[in-house]
């Protein structure tokens, strides 16, 4: 024997009340989802103040044959060999430090991954080598570096 | 009238009528009153009227609970103090650490106190879980307290996490930058979420208001809440465990079997342990002063050492935020050393996964383990099992923050502490 008011209650659900339930948990569970779903999409910035992705590297000529130079505001290295010019990311494809120019390679100081003059991971925990980015020359002959544009270590501009 | 001066006054004023308008009770004189004081205040009414005498063992508890919630009051204090002068400006930011240091006054300290203080919360909080967990003091029916206890660990390490970039100096810059990368290996929502932790792509100003509406509201008012539900549940589950205890003894009232047609009374419909229930009366004495007393003092000696601390050791204060040169070796706060440390292994599997497996076994913990043995008395021989196993995964967790701590050098590499370390060649 069962008292309890809600099998009662079950025992003869009318077609409003029914109705009203649907309708009222329906209703609640949209509203919830919805507004949280706006104050997570809220959270997510449209605009960004950060550094251009693309951006101008100066002249080809600033670069002397053989380099590797730094450009700290970028965070990326331009390798110039000969005629040809790369462009390396320094940013740790582990956990985001800027790695170090070493002698031979990169060195990140954080937890120790080292890569190759490729950007090829040689130790460390990093699960991949460094991106190389695309370098183009602009019409006015500067070098044009977009981070956007991954491209294969054996991608060059060649002037 | 022997009593000394500031008594007497006390005992003129809550006679009087605006002081029985506030205090009700003055000193209890006597039991009802003692127990009537417990009641009819609202900071005392959290705690009963009577405590077993085993609750106030030191040696028990080691008062390591009450030590975490003093320090998050000392936080709370010193961080609305900081709060007055703060700018969460990656232009400003820095400078006014210095100006907390150099200019204001008492800033030195009260800086210090919170640094120290936060440090201290961690440990505590770590502390007293395993006092929870030696003691075997989370099984039924206090399951669920310990999933709130699991809940404000984490939240602790949130809080000091989220403190940590407040200064906007290298340690904060680059132990935010890590610590969101190991967010961004989280399978599938990873990116987004360190996306959305950061307001961007890089540790800038987005990121930095983001982390302080983070330190300073959102996370306090979650840590507020789940303390006093924590602190309500204590005392709805029976005070603390206890060996003698009677167990389950709990006599559910069957809502549905009573007749409809009758009033209740709340004594009624109650149900669950109370510290009352199957209890001799001669195991137990008056919270004041017992309780009350001892709680006095442990706040008092608590406040004096964060005080002692801040005034003799300076909370570190490195340079600038600069994100072209990561300190080497750069290292995140020293509870997540040991984090650091495996994720110097595999980002993956020791940032996401093992802590992961170990958040979730934390949690599961008094649902898996259901011997009823072994309760309210340390390191209990029927818990050899489950003490070896939690003691292992301790262990391994303090040798993993010691080697990040102290073993861990330039690049990561391995130093030996007692020897001078290597030269740092820098690259460029």
């Amino acid at each position: 024997m069962n008292h309890s008011p809600s099998n009662k209650d079950n025992q003869n659900v009318s077609r409003r009340s029914f109705f009203q339930l649907t309708l009222g948990w329906l209703a609640s569970t949209f509203a919830v989802t919805a507004a949280a779903a706006g104050a997570v999409r809220f959270l997510v910035p449209n605009v960004l103040y950060e550094p251009s992705l693309r951006f101008k590297a100066g002249k080809p000529d600033d670069y002397p044959d053989g380099s590797v130079t730094f450009m700290e505001a970028e965070r990326v290295f331009l390798v110039r060999q000969g005629n040809t010019f790369r462009c390396l990311s320094a940013i740790c494809t582990h956990l985001g430090c800027t790695v170090n120019r070493a002698d031979h390679g990169y060195h990140c100081p954080c937890h120790g991954s080292v890569f190759n003059d490729q950007g090829n991971v040689v130790s460390g925990p990093a699960p991949r080598g460094l991106e190389w980015f695309q370098v183009t020359l602009s019409k006015d002959d500067r070098l044009v570096v977009d981070k956007n544009q991954r491209v294969a270590a054996d991608k060059y501009l060649v002037l | 009238m022997n009593a000394p001066l500031p008594k007497r006054i006390w005992q003129w004023f809550t006679r009087t009528r605006v002081g029985r308008s506030i205090f009700r009770i003055g000193l209890p004189e006597s039991n009802l009153e003692r127990s009537q004081v417990m009641v009819s205040s609202f900071l005392l009414h959290v705690q009963p009227a009577k405590v077993n005498r085993h609750s106030l063992r030191a040696s028990y508890s080691l008062g390591l609970g009450l030590i975490s919630l003093y320090l998050f009051l000392i936080l709370i204090v010193t961080g609305v103090l900081l709060m007055f002068y703060y700018v969460p400006s990656t232009e400003k930011a820095y400078d006014i650490m210095k100006d907390l240091q150099y200019v204001v006054s008492a800033g030195l300290v009260i800086r210090n106190m919170h640094r120290w203080a936060a440090h201290l919360m961690v440990l505590f909080v770590l502390l007293h879980m395993c006092r929870v967990f030696y003691t075997g003091a989370y099984k039924r029916p206090r399951e669920f307290n310990w999933v709130l206890g699991v809940g404000l660990f984490l939240l602790t390490l949130g809080l000091s996490f989220t403190g940590y970039l407040l200064p906007w100096d290298q340690l904060a810059f680059w132990a935010i930058t890590v610590g969101t990368n190991i967010a961004g290996y989280a399978p599938i929502i990873g990116p987004k979420l360190k996306y959305l932790l950061l307001g961007g792509n890089v540790v800038g100003q987005e990121a930095l208001t983001r982390f302080y509406a983070l330190h300073v509201i959102v996370l306090p008012a979650v840590a507020f809440f789940m303390v006093a539900i924590h602190l309500w549940r204590v005392r709805k589950d029976g005070g603390l465990s206890r060996p003698d205890e009677p167990g389950d003894i709990v006599q559910q009232v069957e809502l549905k079997q009573l007749p409809t047609n009758k009033t209740y009374g709340l004594m009624e419909l109650a149900r669950g342990t109370t510290p009352q229930v199957g209890k001799n009366p001669e195991d137990e004495v008056f919270s004041w002063p017992h309780l009350v007393f001892r709680e006095l003092l442990l706040f008092l000696l608590v406040t004096a050492v964060v005080l002692f601390l801040a005034i003799f050791w300076n909370a570190p204060l490195e340079e600038l935020a600069n994100p072209i040169h990561p300190p080497n070796p750069a290292k995140a706060p020293w509870y997540f050393l040991g984090l650091q440390e495996l994720v110097s292994y595999s980002a993956f599997w020791g940032g996401v996964v093992v802590p992961g497996l170990l958040v979730a076994a934390l949690m599961l913990l008094p649902y898996l383990d259901r011997q009823r043995q072994g309760v309210g008395r340390w390191f209990a021989r029927e818990r050899v099992v489950a003490n070896t196993i939690f003691t292992v995964c301790l262990v391994t967790a303090i040798v993993l923050t010691i080697i990040g701590t102290s073993f861990r050098g330039p690049n990561w590499g391995w130093v030996v502490p007692w020897e001078q370390p290597p030269a740092i060649t820098e690259g460029h």
